[in-house]
């Protein structure tokens, strides 16, 4: 009798500490904030709107902040400016804010952003397929790279990049370089 | 394995979940030009947005597209579902699982593939077919808690009203309540002759 009683206290005890771990580590995340498994991310070679080419292989040591973006895309438009709000408070040897625009001419990309954000300079996915490659769940997304080169958060379409949930998380990421 | 008492809670909450979907499924919305397109309850959103040609070819024209591909974009009927996951693991966007029919009759919705050869014809450039995917509905989606989704689902034109019904597996392992939400009496927006 007394056994089970122990035994029931303890299942008691695992359950509760279960569900607080599990709750801790949902809660941890901002809304809208998916971890990834960690798989290498795809190549990703471009050119900005100057013809510098980037290349996410060369961008280990720091943690990249991969935004895919339209400017047809609703989501898109309201989300640049809290990604032009944070891209000043990040040294990008630590955390690169790389936005990409999949498909766009170059008037129209610099239209937008010239308005909304125009310390971020795009890389130019002209016929789309880097961003194909990548295979987004739609646009906007937002990916972050580990200084190891591997995927490992995803941000479900727009997000408030410059509300103090999603500011402190990423600045949480760089310490845990 | 959890003792009595959680497992009680667990149980009452799930007969309340259950109560309550009962409650809520099957909802209809009714576009008889007055009610807007909207379907909501606690756990999901979802309107419609019915595009006119000039919207459309406003919007395509705007991103390079040439006039044969505007014209066959024009020959069928978009319809921009746009979708909310407020409070579940996962709501599963299936549109294999989506049915449309109009007096009875079944309508076969056109899907991703009709329009790589419709391209082709039409000569339009990668960078256009890009964008033209994107605009489009992921045929198949978990979307996750806070997660919303919209793009154009398209269907042949249509002369008379239509009924569209959206049926959605939910949870992550698709165990949960199945969601069927239905939209009746929609009209596609036609080119005037």
């Amino acid at each position: 009798m007394r056994k089970q009683g122990a035994i029931k206290r303890t299942l008691g005890i695992l359950c509760v500490l279960l569900f607080s771990w599990y709750s801790a580590a949902s809660e941890s995340l901002p809304k809208g904030i998916m971890k990834q498994d960690g798989r290498a991310a795809p190549a990703l070679l471009l050119e900005d709107m100057d013809g510098q080419t980037w290349d996410i292989g060369k961008a280990r040591g720091r943690w990249v902040f991969v935004h895919f973006w339209a400017a047809w895309c609703g989501p898109c438009r309201r989300e640049m400016p809290t990604i032009q709000a944070i891209y000043p408070q990040f040294d990008s040897a630590e955390l690169e804010i790389v936005v990409i625009n999949t498909a766009e001419s170059e008037d129209t990309v610099f239209e937008f952003l010239a308005a909304v954000a125009p310390d971020l300079n795009p890389l130019m996915d002209k016929d789309g397929l880097v961003t194909e490659r990548w295979q987004p769940r739609g646009l906007p997304a937002t990916y972050l790279v580990d200084p190891a080169g591997r995927l490992q958060y995803l941000a479900l379409g727009g997000r408030p990049w410059d509300s103090p949930d999603y500011l402190n998380f990423l600045k949480h990421l760089i310490e845990y370089k | 394995m959890c003792p009595e008492f959680m497992q009680s809670a667990l149980f009452n909450s799930r007969i309340v979940t259950l109560l309550l979907s009962v409650v809520l499924l099957s909802q209809s919305a009714v576009a008889d030009g007055k009610k807007p397109l909207k379907y909501e309850d606690e756990q999901v959103s979802m309107r419609l947005v019915l595009r006119t040609p000039e919207q459309l070819s406003a919007f395509y024209q705007g991103r390079g597209f040439n006039q044969a591909a505007i014209d066959r974009i024009l020959e069928t009927c978009f319809i921009t579902p746009i979708i909310h996951n407020k409070i579940l693991d996962a709501v599963w966007l299936e549109l294999d699982n989506w049915q449309f029919e109009a007096g009875k009759q079944p309508i076969a919705r056109i899907t991703r593939d009709y329009w790589s050869g419709k391209w082709r014809e039409a000569g339009l450039p990668q960078a256009q077919q890009s964008t033209f995917g994107w605009t489009l509905m992921p045929e198949v989606r978990d979307l996750r808690l806070d997660e919303g989704v919209g793009g154009s689902v398209v269907i042949p034109m249509q002369s008379q009203p239509f009924t569209m019904t959206a049926n959605f597996h939910t949870g992550l392992d698709k165990k949960g309540k199945i969601k069927t939400i239905v939209f009746e009496g929609i009209q596609c927006v036609s080119k005037e002759p």
